[in-house]
């Protein structure tokens, strides 16, 4: 019986990090990277506060001054960047 | 990774444009003749510094330099002494390497920089084939501004390679300015 409790409790916990994880990163590189990609568009942006990991090579960065952006690479392998 | 690896080498070799293209001249990459050419337009000695960049060459070259030069020159032998001079030219495959490797731009920006890479590019090849009408005077502005870009993304964190970029511009606006140079690169 306890080892099953245990064993549960170790599952939920190890879910909720791992959906934690996967909602929210904060890796400063990361940032930074998304930034310039953003400014490399030409659009406003200043300083990405937090992004969202959507996927592989998909995220969805805010931005200091209150835009969001979701950058992801395309399958023709282009960087796309789509304000939401 | 390796997608993006080899859309960097792309890159490096495109913005360089030297790689595909065999030098006219010598091998030091046709940067060097490019750049020797233009110092001696310019000043004679020469660090091929003719360009603005000179004010980070070690100015003390210019003045003095007849004589250093003269002097240094017989030291050296041809295949060296462009490169000597030309510490700015661009060595090709360093630079692919060092784009390859740099940790001041992040994977997403060298994929972005690629795009925009290739559509310049694509652009040069339009013109070239009568599909666009521009001129090649209007072409360097989106050169420039590109260049400009890469290198304020690497001025911070790797200034040496924005350095050297920044030193290749003319020579690489060479290659994509010449019809024939260009075709051997595309």
């Amino acid at each position: 019986m306890r080892r099953r409790f245990g064993m549960l409790l170790l599952l939920v916990l190890a879910t909720t990090l791992a959906a934690t994880a996967a909602l929210a990163a904060d890796d400063p590189k990361q940032r930074q990277d998304l930034a310039a990609v953003i400014a490399l568009q030409g659009l406003p942006c200043g300083e990405v506060v937090s992004y969202v990991v959507k996927g592989d090579n998909d995220y969805v960065a805010s931005c200091k001054d209150g835009n969001r952006y979701r950058v992801f690479v395309n399958p023709e392998g282009r960087v796309v960047v789509q304000k939401q | 990774m390796n997608p993006v690896w080899r859309a960097e080498a792309a890159f490096v070799l495109a913005i360089a444009g030297c790689a595909a293209a065999p030098p006219v001249e010598s091998p030091p990459a046709a940067i060097a003749p490019a750049t020797a050419k233009q110092a001696s337009a310019s000043a004679p000695p020469s660090k091929p510094a003719s360009q603005p960049a000179d004010a980070k060459a070690p100015a003390k070259a210019s003045p003095a330099p007849p004589k250093a030069l003269a002097l240094a020159k017989p030291q050296v032998s041809p295949s060296i002494a462009p490169k000597a001079e030309a510490a700015p030219a661009l060595d090709i495959k360093s630079l692919e390497e060092q784009l390859k490797e740099t940790k001041a731009i992040g994977v997403m920006t060298k994929l972005s920089l690629k795009n925009q890479v290739d559509d310049l590019l694509q652009r040069f090849r339009d013109f070239y084939e009568g599909r666009l009408k521009t001129t090649l005077a209007e072409l360097r502005q989106p050169y420039e501004l590109l260049l400009m870009k890469v290198i304020a993304l690497l001025q911070d964190a790797d200034a040496p390679l924005a350095s050297a970029i920044h030193r290749s511009r003319e020579a690489i606006w060479a290659v994509l300015s010449d019809r024939d140079k260009f075709s051997k690169l595309a």
